[in-house]
């Protein structure tokens, strides 16, 4: 986004500030986002906006309540993220709130949120442990509990590997993943041949790529965010590693393409959102996307955008207070989604089933089907 | 009874070149041993040899009848050794009494108990709690500080809780020779006591250290003003290049022609700011 | 595996070519101005943005594209001299290092307004061939990062053998008071010698962007840490170890990851700085062993008198304090739970940087020893809060100080990068030793704070537990100082030369000055933690070092009361600026960069 859009973008936010106040007798419901708009994460943060504004301008005309978001920037950083939580708990015009990006800025505000009874909507927290830290904590999140299986399922029956050689996020997710997978992949009857956990921000992976090579894997097998997994498979293929790569969800973006160039030709990636499906949902989004900001949508817009159309279907069919926002959170029934198709949620565990996973390949630069 | 101090060929070279070479001598009990020389002498290297901020290459230093060739500068303060510094080393933000107070540390004992190992998490503790005898012995230091200042007069004693940054070049001569005597020093070296001060100041000073000597504090003089080295020494021991190129009584020292020749030879380095006649 | 011991040690090379870019442009300053530039990492990205907008839209060929990547670099390196080393003549020795971090900040911040942290393709303008070497492969850009790393070494030993301003530059490096009188122009050297190092930094920017196709703007941090290290090996302010330190950072990398695995790699690179430190502080090449003399000019603290604050006020500002959860304002009493919690941060830090003048770089990683300490006390062993806390606190007072430990001979400096490698260190254990902390996973459902059943976890709770806490650390710090511990502390930061010719072993106080701030520092993450509920290694990072830092700086270095005003001031500052959204941190980085011009001994005065 060049400076001059995102002034637009600012600009736009306030005058829809001020139409909405004058329609305040007509129903305005405020949600908290607390996210990361400045420091190393400030990229997802301007990407919910994006798909906040799309998904707004989308209900909000037809809505009998008229949803609008408070953003409040963290940093992802928890310091920040428990002030923001003070902040959001205490202002009584917030019926839920929505974020933060990172589990550990999430979940030290989560105390906060769970004894003033405001929902805390962590939609990019996969960390296991998020929604256990109370019964206001729910995520869509896709769950890797469920994720990678899939992903195993594709190496081993899709592709019919057999000695598999994990690179890994070192991280909470990354971390988790990688535990689900050599799990999955075991009960496939697979092995898991070698698994290297990285740092974010590292560059070289060529001695990580040695120590793969030397255990001898059929398939290499990603468990990363885009911008590094695009860095890696170059370097896979530098060092003339033949085998084939598999890789997460998480690594499908256009930018994947822009980062690896030529190098990501080959590589396979699931994914619960493609806009070339012809799902009607999908198809509405991926349109209108391209029509506001004139580029193609990731995983994280797709999101984003669906979690502002449930906190939308809840408030207008549930209630707008906090307690209608929780309680319609366990009763809500097929809300519709860019990534789930529909959602509902396990007010057990308090996140959603049944995300739709798509097997992908990079083909002359652009994602395909694979079959 | 042994020396006060005894050093034996003491050797310390710097890169190439030698600092100080079979350096010798023996300091006796109520002494003053002056060490002069030109610049670049060796003079201080042999200070720092003896206090313990260098290791010799070669050679021994007994303090008071023990070997102390190498050893750690607290442990010779310990012994009650005390030096000043040539360019002056005051701790700048502190105040004079606070400066004169640190002199004192190697005297703390009630407030530092020699436990082995506990000694260090009981000091803290001690700090932080101040027992009677901790307070008795903290006012006890004190009021000798404020003792010692008095030395010189009203320089210092209006200024007691002025950092030292803020004083003259000469004050902070005067709090670094305070904070020497506040060791309760049995052999205090001094490193040009007298540099950058004017006449008055000079004579003061030299008044001072006439004055500890009287008191039978044994002294150990680098100084560059004849005059008052020639007044206070019992001996002279003349530097030259790393090497001890004279020694013996002040009058017989000064017409020595080696120590002349030295001198002469120096003189357009502007090393000795008081020629031989 | 022969074959594969040849291949990481290729890789070694080629990883350990490209922080050698890095590393001479660092070394070549720290020879000159005696500063660690913690501003590199920074023009680097600036490089590569320059580069990558040259390429992107104007479509300019490799030489113009460096041609510009130079200009603007070397222009952004006269720019630091100017902001960040000029003015600062004659202030404390610390600040012209903090206005680097300062620099940083804010450059980081407008590279991030103008291009978006969006990452970048940067576009290759090398030939793409590549020959086999062993079981891998080198390419064209390799050889011609090395060819530039080589190049510029040997440029620059010629410039500074057998030219007149390199005859000046190693004048000035020798001692820049006796070359400006010998009518050398100190200004026009120091201006040189960062528009070269900056220019180098931006060029290994852009190539680095294309060897991996990738720029971004969080990249700054890691190549100002990997070159620092490398630089460390090498020897301060020697341009051709530095080449070297990197190549061996490079191999110690690649051989710890073929030993250990991927996730021990920046451990390995942190071990072996916080070793040469210790054995070799010089660097490798080095021909002495000692420290070379810090420099002379200048004290190390600004010199000032404190503000006085009288009793009355600070008893009445404390009641204030504990009457303020009486307004009903949760927000403003969250931030004043964090003010507390960062204070008794600072207190730690006031005490070891300031009193003691051992400027700590990773004084985070006390935290994190204390939140993991409490938290795992409570967790595992079924402690009660109101014991782990405290327990955590004496944990941390004696890991810290045994951590650093080593570090006590060293000065200056040394100190700070010393300091920064352990707190990395701390981080990388958490990490990787799964068993005790559950390594990235982190620990999850830390109880809440209460005290023997009663619960603090509200906010008032967390504020009063936090107040009351931070009372008493204050208290007993101030008396501390006033005891003979106080003279002690500050006679070694003043002078450790004439401390220890009067008895003070600087050891021992050190380590008293560490234990008791790591105790200090312990409690405040052990409360950090249970208000949290949730921590893991990069909870208490690199950032929040630095936070601390300036904290105490602007508080005044040594002053109590200056550390709990700061720590108010940056938790609260951020907050306020709110309304500034996306420019709020750029802005926090020019009052820091004003502060340490205009008022270097900080609000309340040094002490």
């Amino acid at each position: 986004m060049t400076p001059l859009r995102r002034r637009s973008l600012l600009a736009g936010l306030v005058a829809g500030a001020a139409a909405t106040r004058r329609a305040a007798a007509a129903e305005t419901i405020h949600v908290g986002v607390s996210g990361p708009l400045t420091g190393p994460n400030a990229q997802y943060g301007a990407q919910w906006k994006d798909a906040f504004d799309l998904a707004l301008a989308e209900v909000n005309p037809a809505a009998q309540r008229q949803i609008q978001y408070v953003f409040e920037d963290s940093q992802s950083d928890p310091r920040q993220s428990v002030a923001i939580a003070q902040k959001f708990v205490n202002d009584q015009r917030i019926v839920m709130e929505l974020g933060d990006f990172s589990s550990p800025a999430s979940m030290a505000a989560s105390p906060i949120y769970q004894r003033a009874k405001l929902v805390q909507f962590g939609f990019t927290n996969s960390h296991p442990d998020f929604t256990k830290g109370g019964d206001y904590m729910w995520s869509n999140s896709i769950s890797q509990a469920e994720e990678q299986p899939q992903l195993a399922d594709f190496a081993i029956a899709g592709l019919g590997k057999r000695r598999l050689g994990v690179i890994h996020l070192n991280t909470d997710w990354g971390v988790t993943s990688k535990n689900l997978f050599a799990a999955a992949a075991k009960e496939k009857g697979a092995e898991v041949a070698a698994a290297e956990g990285f740092l974010p921000g590292e560059r070289d992976f060529r001695s990580t790529l040695v120590r793969i090579r030397d255990s001898n894997p059929d398939c290499i097998v990603l468990l990363a965010y885009y911008a590094d997994a695009a860095t890696i498979v170059r370097q896979i293929r530098t060092l003339g590693l033949p085998q084939a790569i598999v890789a997460v969800s998480s690594v499908y973006s256009p930018k994947l393409l822009e980062l690896g160039g030529d190098a990501v030709n080959g590589v396979h990636v699931i994914t619960t959102f493609f806009p070339d499906e012809p799902r009607a949902e999908v198809q509405r989004f991926v349109a209108a996307f391209r029509a506001k900001y004139n580029r193609e949508p990731d995983t994280f817009n797709a999101t984003a955008y669906d979690t502002m159309i449930l906190a939308s279907t809840l408030v207008n069919q549930f209630g707008a207070t906090r307690a209608a926002v929780r309680e319609g959170l366990a009763k809500v029934r097929g809300v519709p989604s860019v990534v789930f198709g529909s959602m509902q949620f396990d007010p057990n565990t308090r996140r959603v089933e049944g995300a739709r996973y798509k097997r992908l390949v990079v083909k002359d630069g652009r994602f395909t089907l694979w079959s | 009874m042994a020396p006060v101090l005894e050093v034996r060929g003491l050797r310390k070279r710097f890169g190439g070149v030698t600092a100080v070479e079979d350096a010798a001598l023996d300091l006796r009990e109520g002494e003053l041993l002056s060490i002069i020389g030109p610049n670049g002498a060796g003079k201080t290297t042999l200070f720092n040899l003896v206090s313990g901020l260098d290791r010799p290459d070669t050679g021994s230093v007994r303090l008071f009848g023990q070997d102390v060739t190498g050893a750690a500068p607290e442990r010779l303060a310990g012994l009650g050794l005390a030096r000043t510094f040539q360019h002056g080393r005051v701790f700048g933000n502190l105040s004079v009494l606070d400066n004169v107070l640190v002199g004192a540390h190697a005297r703390l004992r009630a407030v530092r108990p020699a436990v082995p190992v506990l000694g260090p998490l009981l000091e803290l503790a001690l700090a932080a709690i101040r027992p009677g005898g901790v307070r008795a012995e903290e006012a006890a230091l004190r009021e000798d500080a404020i003792r010692i200042i008095s030395l010189f007069g009203e320089r210092l004693t209006p200024r007691l809780d002025h950092p030292a940054f803020s004083l003259s070049y000469a004050n902070r001569r005067r709090v670094e020779i305070g904070r020497a005597l506040a060791l309760h020093p049995r052999l205090l070296l001094l490193d040009e006591p007298t540099a950058g001060m004017n006449e008055t100041e000079t004579a003061e000073m030299q008044e001072v250290v006439a004055g500890l000597k009287r008191s039978g504090l044994t002294i150990l003089l680098i100084e560059h003003k004849l005059e008052m080295v020639m007044r206070l020494s019992d001996r002279v021991i003349v530097m030259d290049n790393g090497r001890r190129i004279a020694e013996g009584l002040p009058q017989a020292v000064r017409h020595d022609p080696a120590v002349i020749e030295a001198y002469l030879g120096h003189r357009e380095a502007g090393a000795a700011r008081e020629p031989v006649p | 595996m022969g074959g594969a011991w040849f291949d990481y040690t290729v890789n070694g090379f080629v990883i350990g070519n490209i922080y050698a870019l890095l590393a001479v442009g660092l070394a070549l300053i720290y020879g000159v101005a005696n500063l660690v530039n913690f501003a590199h990492g920074s023009v680097y990205v600036v490089g590569a943005y320059v580069g990558w907008a040259a390429i992107t839209y104007l479509d300019t060929p490799l030489p113009v594209t460096l041609l510009c990547v130079v200009a603007v670099s070397a222009l952004v390196g006269v720019g630091i001299e100017r902001i960040g080393l000029r003015p600062l003549h004659g202030s404390s020795r610390i600040a012209p290092l903090l206005a680097t971090i300062g620099i940083a900040l804010v450059l980081d911040q407008v590279v991030q307004l103008v291009f978006t942290p969006d990452p970048r393709a940067v576009p290759m303008q090398v030939p793409e061939w590549r020959v086999a070497v062993g079981g891998g492969t080198i390419g064209a850009l390799d050889l011609l990062i090395a060819g530039i790393g080589l190049t510029s070494a040997v440029v620059l030993y010629g410039f500074l053998r057998f030219t007149k301003l390199g005859w000046a530059v190693r004048a000035t490096a020798q001692d820049s008071d006796a070359a400006q009188q010998m009518g050398v122009d100190v200004n026009r050297v120091n201006m040189a010698v960062f528009a070269i190092a900056s220019a180098l930094s931006g060029v290994s920017g852009v190539l680095v962007g294309m060897y991996y196709n990738q720029i971004s703007t969080a990249m700054s941090f890691e190549a100002t840490l990997k070159g620092i290290v490398a630089l460390i090996i090498g020897g301060l302010g020697n341009v051709p170890g530095a080449i070297a330190g990197s190549l061996i950072l490079g191999l110690t990398e690649s051989y710890g990851i073929a030993l250990f695995g991927t996730s021990y790699r920046n451990l390995f690179a942190f071990v072996l700085l916080i070793a040469m430190l210790v054995w070799r502080p010089n660097g490798l090449f080095a021909a002495r062993r000692a420290l070379p003399p810090e420099p002379m000019t200048g004290t190390f603290i600004a010199r000032s008198r404190p503000v006085v604050v009288p009793r009355w006020a600070v008893a009445a500002l404390v009641v204030a304090a504990a009457l303020l959860p009486l307004l009903g304002q949760p927000y403003l009493l969250q931030i004043g739970a964090n003010s507390l919690m960062y204070a008794m941060l600072a207190l730690s830090l006031t005490l070891v940087a300031g009193t003691v003048g051992q400027v700590s770089l990773g004084h985070a990683a006390l935290l994190a020893i204390g939140g993991y300490a409490s938290g795992l006390l409570a967790m595992d062993a079924g402690w009660p809060v109101a014991l782990s806390i405290p327990a955590a606190g004496l944990v941390t007072a004696a890991l810290g100080t045994l951590l650093v430990f080593p570090a006590f001979r060293l000065t200056g400096h040394y100190v700070s990068i010393a300091t920064l490698g352990i707190g990395e260190i701390v981080s990388l254990v958490i990490l990787n030793w799964t068993g005790l902390t559950r390594g990235a996973i982190g620990l999850g459902g830390i109880p809440p704070l209460e005290v023997f059943g009663f619960d603090l976890g509200s906010v008032e709770g967390t504020y009063w537990l936090c107040l009351a806490v931070l009372v008493l650390l204050a208290l007993l710090q101030l008396r501390l100082l006033r005891s003979h511990l106080g003279r002690t502390w500050r006679a070694i930061r003043d002078d450790p030369v004439a401390a220890r010719s009067y008895g003070v072993s600087g050891d021992r106080y050190k380590a008293l000055a560490f234990g008791f701030g790591g105790f200090a520092a312990g409690i405040s993450g052990a409360i950090t933690a249970h208000v949290y509920s949730y921590i893991n290694h990069e909870t208490f990072g690199a950032s929040i070092s630095i936070l601390a830092l300036t904290m105490v700086i602007l508080g005044g270095l040594g002053n109590v009361a200056g550390a709990v005003l700061g720590a108010t001031l940056l938790i609260a500052l951020p907050e306020a600026f709110r309304f500034l959204a996306e420019y709020r941190i750029l802005i926090y980085g020019i009052v820091l960069l004003l502060l340490i011009r205009f008022r270097p001994q900080g609000l309340m005065g040094t002490v």
